[in-house]
């Protein structure tokens, strides 16, 4: 007769039972029953188990739900010898941080290219290796050098089946740590904001290029500047910000992507970068920058080794003071984010009483009013906002003092003007500012021509007043 | 120790019993999916590489409990969560564990392109016929004449009839692995933790995509005891959701996963930097000719090639240390519509980059002379192809107007796709905006790689300039276009 194998006995730990029976069914002989007692710790009614005649067989254990209900022998020996070590989770030390470093990017020729793939380019000099993205015109050329150029840098280009799925691969690969991006536009960019409230809940980078085109609705694939309210304010649901860059160049298209990366790393948050549709199919002179980067290692990326085993990547505090606590913890990110990266533009500034406000194409379209507008005496000057969000008010206000008027032009409904607006009365400086503007919509940029004519027809002697 | 942390921190701060008790009712499915998961990953040894990503549903707090790299998801997205991830990082093990609201309801879109994707990932699809978390409402997979909180006669063909998710996924091309297994005995429960752990190793060993659908019970909204749930999986759920194996491809390996290159020099070679630049010609900018910065709008119809002179016009100044700007716009349609291009040149910057004044006109066809002829600066210049603008409109008596055949010297050089470079010859001959050889140069490096095509080109741009001099000659080139 063979000899018959001793199991080791499960062992019960009453206090984290539920009492859901599924044990008594799984048991064959029949040595588990409903218990009577109530447990004290737990409110539950536990099972009573009756090992006596019990052949180890297991067959229980692999029926209770609860991971620490029902266990087998070692694990009880482990979980009794542990019992006071409080280990969460296992007494691992942090991963390292492995900074982004950087690389000497021999001299090559001035590229000419349009700004789509000026922003491509500048991914691939942030160290982006991971791109998804969905189609969507004007910004689908961006995606499609991508798709060219990625493999042979060993990186991965996924399209993904749709603009929503596409935000969820970026949470999952800048969860990971990597640099990822993707190229959008307006309808486009409206799916993603789900997405992109849970990359700010959960302090994941990414980087979105979004081709502004006209709305609402699927509008038309013409350029405007339909997006801005939807980037500075509402990102998805929640006490959502990130930064917003507003490139006007290829150019800045290429260093301003670049740009955005870093930010997006330094600050744990999505960074949203708004062309409009003239300014990601404008091709335009592009000068390299003498260095790329080869992006480094978050210690907080769960990026499936030992080292990072340890983290979580998620927006969800059930309780309520933790959820607060992220939030006012977000908030305070905000406050370094608009402290730290308001960037403008001044072009003819110092001694101008109009102060034209524009970004993106149409600012380009403005810098040339304001050169013809000094051309016929007027002291005009371009003020023009390369973040949005934060809205460089700092070096506005100094300016406000000389100006008689604000004007400001823009291809949307009066987006850019509310920015202003709620910056000037963040700073309390709103009283009394004269704010005019020139708007076009639909697909249609204001030309340089009429904002030279409604500067020339609207004099206004009301001073601006700064606090 | 198990793949469970031993504490559940994220439980509450693990006060009290929460430290090592689940959130779930009791009876719960999910805490036996859990724990099959938990055990697979132990023995098969990938612990540290795994990365299980929670989704929204009573599993949401998967990641209390897994000793694993945890990144929780939005409501249907975990398939497209995973996918990032496992782009991230080749070598980390991903494990989608989602509900049925989840996959089969707001993230089917997510769930079959990843598995037609076939990117080796796990999915864990656990089906327990009703929204748990929300309250007992209908799911995708509620039975026919299930009763819950939003079909409370039960229901019936209006709400639509359940979905069988396994054998969906099943059909696809992508999955090397899928299976329905249950929870209700023993047996079923053996297989349940051999599914999972045959899906999780199809993974490690890089073989592609699997799911196991495991149907669960929630004896909570079913209103029933576990054992009666239990009870009502094995009786109610199988004959509409049949357990077993859907698919087993012989697993290939699904490929080898790209290592990335920050090579400086392999970047620049990508990007088409690393030509040395093109010689200079110009003195300095043509300030006289225009007044200041140059503005030329270039239009017909698709396939006149407007862009491609734009393009080339934009690169000679470029070329030559000045600033251009090239906008395109298209008609609507994807194919022979209209096509404009709008180019503007500077010495230093280019300001206002459209062109609504244009200095320099070129026309490829009469409908565009018409639209834009009256638009050109005073002074300016338009060049069009007479080949096929018969009648020209009349212009502002100071703009220089030229008609080039630019159609009919193409079609003799024998490729009519060069009448853009005949433009730009004309143009050239018209305006002398830079040296000849500056647009020379540009051609000969937009035509890099296609030597073939340099001679053609520089002989229709020659041809051009003769012919806005009036001095055209045949001389019976053949070639192709740019
Ligand atoms: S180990 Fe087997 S015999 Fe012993 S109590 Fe559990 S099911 Fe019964
Ligand atoms: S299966 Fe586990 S939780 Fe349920 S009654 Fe048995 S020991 Fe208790
Ligand atoms: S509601 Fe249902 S699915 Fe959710 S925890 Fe309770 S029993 Fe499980």
């Amino acid at each position: 007769m063979a000899p018959v194998e001793v199991r080791p006995k499960p062992v019960l730990r009453s206090k984290y039972c539920k009492g859901c029976g599924r044990c008594i069914d799984a048991c064959a002989q029949g040595l588990i029953e409903r218990g009577t007692d109530i447990h004290p710790a737990s409110g539950l009614v536990p099972i009573a188990l009756h090992p006596e005649a019990c052949n180890g067989c297991g067959l229980c254990v692999d029926a209770c739900p609860e991971p620490y209900g029902l266990v087998s022998a070692s694990l009880a020996a482990e979980l009794d010898a542990s019992e006071d070590r409080r280990r969460f989770p296992h007494p691992r030390l942090p991963a390292e941080e492995v900074p982004a470093a950087r690389a000497a990017l021999p001299e090559g020729r001035p590229l000419v290219v349009k700004g789509t793939h000026a922003a491509a380019i500048g991914a691939l000099l942030a160290g982006c290796r991971h791109f998804f993205g969905y189609p969507i015109t004007p910004s689908t050329e961006g995606a499609e050098l991508m798709a060219k150029l990625l493999p042979s840098l060993g990186g991965v280009f996924l399209q993904a089946p749709s603009e929503v799925a596409t935000v969820n691969m970026m949470y999952g690969c800048g969860g990971a740590g990597r640099p990822v991006m993707t190229f959008t536009s307006s309808p486009g960019f409206s799916l993603m904001l789900e997405g992109i409230s849970y990359m700010i809940g959960a302090e994941v980078p990414g980087v979105f290029v979004d081709v502004m085109r006209a709305g609402p609705g699927l509008g038309n694939i013409g350029p405007e500047q339909a997006d801005l309210k939807l980037a500075c304010r509402g990102l998805g649901h929640g006490n959502t910000h990130a930064v917003v860059l507003a490139p006007a160049t290829p150019q800045e298209m290429l260093d301003f992507t670049m740009l955005a990366f870093e930010l997006s790393f330094r600050y744990r948050n999505p960074v949203v970068l708004l062309a409009d549709g003239h300014l990601g199919e404008m091709t335009g002179k592009v000068t390299l920058p003498a260095e790329l980067v080869r992006p480094g290692e978050p210690a907080w990326a769960v990026s499936g080794d030992a080292a990072h085993r340890r983290n979580l990547i998620a927006s969800i505090l059930l309780k309520e003071t933790d959820q607060e606590a992220h939030n006012l913890g977000l908030l305070e990110k905000y406050a370094r984010m608009a402290e730290g990266e308001q960037r403008a533009e001044l072009f003819r500034c110092e001694d101008a009483e109009v102060l034209v406000v524009a970004c993106t194409t149409p600012a380009r379209m403005a810098k040339g009013a304001v050169r013809a507008l000094r051309d016929v005496g007027i002291a005009a000057g371009l003020f023009r906002p390369q973040t949005v969000w934060p809205f460089p008010i700092r070096s506005l206000l100094p300016l406000l003092g000389r100006a008689r008027r604000v004007v400001v032009v823009e291809a949307s409904g009066g987006q850019l003007e509310d920015e202003l607006r709620l910056a000037l009365s963040h700073a309390g400086a709103s009283t009394g500012v004269e704010i005019q503007h020139v708007r076009r919509m639909g697909g249609v940029l204001p030309s340089q021509g009429e904002i030279v004519e409604a500067i020339r027809g609207k004099r206004s002697s009301r001073k601006v007043v700064a606090a | 120790m198990s793949t469970f942390y031993e504490r559940f921190e994220r439980h509450d701060h693990a006060a009290g019993l929460k430290a090592q008790s689940t959130h779930y009712c009791p009876g719960c499915g999910h805490g036996l999916a859990h724990k099959y998961l938990a055990r697979a990953i132990e023995e098969l040894g990938v612990q540290d590489r795994t990365i299980a990503i929670s989704p929204v549903g009573c599993s949401v707090f998967l990641y209390y409990y897994l000793d694993v790299g945890n990144t929780q998801a939005a409501h249907g997205r975990a398939p497209a969560v995973a996918l990032g991830h496992k782009f991230a990082n080749p070598d980390s093990v991903v494990v989608s564990y989602q509900g049925d609201g989840d996959l089969a309801s707001i993230g089917l879109t997510e769930i079959m392109h990843a598995a037609q994707l076939g990117v080796p990932i796990t999915v864990i699809f656990v089906n327990n016929a009703v929204y748990g978390m929300t309250g007992g409402q209908l799911a995708p997979t509620t039975l026919m004449g299930q009763k819950t909180t939003t079909s409370p006669l039960g229901r019936d063909r209006t709400m639509g009839q359940p979905l069988r998710m396994a054998e969906l996924i099943a059909q696809l091309d992508g999955p090397v692995y899928v299976e329905r297994v249950a929870l209700f005995d023993a047996k079923q429960r053996v297989r349940a933790a051999k599914a999972i752990k045959k899906a999780l190793r199809l993974q490690v060993e890089n073989k592609g995509f699997s799911l196991v659908e495991v149907l669960s019970e929630c004896p909570t909204h079913l209103h029933l005891t576990p054992l009666e749930a239990q009870r009502w999986v094995k009786e109610s759920m199988l004959p509409v959701f049949p357990l077993g194996v859907k698919k087993d491809a012989t697993p290939t390996d699904w490929g080898t996963w790209q290592k990335a290159d920050f090579d400086p020099d392999a970047l620049l070679e990508a990007v088409g930097a690393r030509a040395p630049p093109v010689p200079r010609f110009c003195s300095g900018f043509p300030h006289g000719l225009f007044g200041g910065d140059i503005g030329l709008k270039l239009a017909g119809a698709g396939g006149d090639g407007a862009q491609t002179a734009a393009m080339l016009i934009a690169r000679a100044a470029i070329n030559e240390g000045f600033d251009a700007t090239h906008i395109p716009s298209y008609g609507p349609e994807s194919r022979g519509g209209t096509s404009y291009a709008d180019v503007r040149l500077a010495q230093d910057e280019v300001f206002s980059p459209d062109v609504p004044t244009p200095h320099v006109l070129v026309a490829f066809n009469a409908p565009s002379l018409a639209k834009f002829g009256l638009a050109v600066a005073p002074g300016g210049v338009v060049v069009y192809d007479s080949s096929v603008v018969r009648e020209p409109p009349a212009f502002d008596a100071s703009v220089r107007a030229i008609g080039v055949p630019c159609s009919e010297i193409a079609a003799e050089l024998g490729e009519r796709k060069v009448k853009n470079t005949v433009a730009l010859g004309a143009l050239q001959c018209a305006t002398g905006l830079f040296p000849d050889e500056t647009f020379l140069a540009a051609i000969r490096q937009a035509l890099q790689g296609k030597s073939k095509l340099v001679a053609v080109n520089e002989e229709a741009f020659r041809r051009g300039m003769r012919a806005a001099e009036g001095c055209g000659a045949d001389d019976g080139w053949f070639g192709w276009w740019i």
